[in-house]
């Protein structure tokens, strides 16, 4: 029984974790600063600025009036340092017989100021004193002394809240989330997370998956039938995007090394191009080398040809045997050809603030092996054989930060190319929730 | 009564080895007390049966069963009196002690008091009886 703070992390495998709650105080501490920070920008902003002007424009009404006098006002800092001018201008107007010629021309809260006397004085003659001319004014109804000429509308004020405002929404979330997870359970969260989760009746939930939670999915693999056996099993794109991710490094890296190579060809720099060469020389050739890798893996990809893996049921279940039908095409002297069972561990977790994935090989075992044979295009490789799932082994799982699965793995070794490997994921069911013969997945085993 | 405490066990299973683990769909069953020093210390008390990964990777956890009993809810919880509880347990995901992964299953009592204190009593089990595993040299 515990109930101390505990200031450390606990030993977690080989490694120790950081404290929990200290991490939640820095978070929360974190979260009360944005909160604080935004709420007070966005009083200032908005209590300030933007509702006195969008108040001050609803409540004057509009009113026709003549300009009879214009003049430019000088304002002084107390210092007298600074000077700025501002226009006003004398309006009349009748109300219920009554004449009213007050000064103004804008309202207050987002009045002009000009850096010098002429400007202000162009704003004035655009408005000549003519008791013909009629313009249209805005007063205050309730006092027609204030008056003015423009009513300026600056709706664009009302973007800059976006700033100070998701920094209250982020504090705040922050702020709410701490609360949350401080006077509740991590149990009790769980729990109504679930029964959230449970009540989405949106969210596309495989078949099966409620029975056996935190089991892959199968349907990647059982939505996608075989020609000779059940299912076409998925071949891992992990390697896709490796190959891709190796295609963006040599694109970027051969760019820049190239460019600067061609610059320190034309830069007039005497003597020392030599050492500017020798500089450059080495990322030029590493670029080379991320290039050759690269053309070497495309090739295995491209140039090996398909490998097709089809299984006669799925998922499969401990104890049990499936037929496999195994296609390689290309045009191919094959040393060897294997296929291997695999279950891998594989552990997400941080270290300081990088995230990083440990991967460590559980079950291997050779289920096929063929050597000495060619493969001819347009005549594939054709053989099948069977596979049997350890009666012990740990089904698949996964969790948002640790996963146990199952794999074929084609390991080939073929004259003029390097040695490739072809993964193909499969999931693991465990035994139990009921007879394994009323299973209708486990119906299609060969020998149950 | 000096001090609050917690007594938690599970159920002894007849004709079953103490150390066999619990199978898919067997039902677990035990009993939990609760004792407190002061009658009003008890704020909330909840049962839970959940499971965790141990291990190189973050925690992860997924709570199969929860009952929560709050002193000024409606729910009854009597402190003092033994409280049983029989549960039927999931399919997966079964015990299991791997490389870098381990499953660990346990049925947890957590106890609140006042003043954000809290007590913890849990007991863990198995589900399923699956060997360990050890690294494969590749």
């Amino acid at each position: 029984m515990s109930w101390r703070f505990r200031p450390y992390g606990k030993k977690r495998g080989r490694r120790r974790t950081g404290s929990r709650q200290v991490g939640r105080l820095g978070e929360a501490f974190l979260s009360l600063l944005f909160l604080a920070g935004g709420s007070i920008a966005l009083y200032q902003m908005l209590f300030s600025l933007i509702l006195p002007e969008w108040r001050a424009s609803r409540h004057l009404v509009e009113q026709s009036c003549h300009v009879i006098g214009g003049r430019v006002l000088t304002e002084r800092s107390e210092d007298e340092a600074f000077v700025r001018y501002r226009v006003e201008l004398q309006m009349r107007f009748q109300i219920d017989g009554q004449t009213y010629e007050p000064w103004g021309y804008e309202i207050k809260i987002n009045r002009v100021y000009f850096d010098t006397a002429e400007e202000a004085q162009q704003i004035v003659d655009r408005f000549p004193a003519d008791t013909e001319r009629t313009y249209t004014c805005w007063i205050d109804p309730n006092n027609p002394e204030v008056a003015v000429l423009v009513r300026r509308g600056r709706w664009w004020l009302w973007l800059l809240l976006l700033l100070p405002g998701s920094f209250v929404v982020i504090g705040g979330g922050g702020v709410i989330y701490t609360l949350l997870h401080s006077s509740t359970s991590a149990e009790r969260r769980a729990a109504l997370a679930k029964k959230a989760a449970d009540l989405d009746l949106f969210e596309e939930t495989p078949a099966g998956s409620s029975a056996y939670p935190h089991i892959p999915s199968s349907t990647q693999v059982t939505d996608s039938p075989g020609t000779e056996l059940a299912y076409r099993l998925p071949i891992n794109a992990s390697r896709g995007w490796r190959l891709f991710g190796i295609l963006l490094l040599v694109v970027f890296w051969n760019g820049f090394s190239w460019a600067a190579l061609i610059v320190a060809l034309n830069v007039d720099a005497g003597e020392d191009r030599v050492w500017l060469l020798v500089g450059i020389a080495p990322f030029v050739l590493i670029g080379l080398g991320i290039l050759v890798m690269f053309v070497r893996q495309w090739m295995l990809v491209t140039g090996v040809g398909a490998t097709r893996i089809e299984v006669s049921a799925h998922p499969l279940f401990p104890g049990s045997t499936y037929s496999l039908f195994l296609s390689q095409t290309g045009r191919l002297h094959v040393h060897s050809l294997e296929v291997l069972l695999m279950c891998e561990e594989e552990a997400i977790y941080e270290q300081g603030t990088d995230i990083r994935i440990a991967t460590e090989s559980v079950y291997q075992e050779s289920i096929y092996r063929r050597q000495g044979f060619d493969v001819l295009p347009g005549v594939p490789f054709e053989d099948r054989f069977t596979v049997s799932i350890p009666p012990q082994a740990m089904h698949s799982f996964k969790s948002p930060h640790n996963e146990v699965r199952w794999s074929l793995l084609v390991r080939g070794d073929v004259a003029r190319w390097p040695d490739y490997e072809r993964s193909f994921p499969i999931v693991v069911y465990p035994l139990g929730g009921g007879s394994p013969t009323n299973d209708p997945a486990r119906s299609r085993g060969d020998s149950p | 009564m000096s001090e609050s405490r917690i007594t938690l066990q599970l159920d002894a299973r007849d004709g079953e080895a103490a150390d066999r683990g619990y199978q898919p769909g067997e039902t677990l069953a035990g009993r939990h007390q609760v004792e407190l020093a002061r009658a009003d210390d008890f704020r909330a008390v909840e049962l839970s049966v959940l499971w965790y990964t141990v291990g190189q990777g973050e925690e992860d956890f997924g709570v199969h069963f929860f009952e929560r009993h709050a002193r000024y809810d409606q729910t009854l919880f009597e402190v003092g009196r033994t409280h049983s509880f029989s549960i039927p347990l999931p399919n997966s995901p079964l015990s299991y002690q791997g490389v870098l992964v381990n499953v660990q299953w346990c049925v947890r009592v957590r106890l609140f008091l006042p003043r954000g204190r809290e007590m913890v009593e849990e007991v863990p089990f198995q589900l399923a009886d699956i060997p360990s595993t050890a690294s494969v040299d590749s």
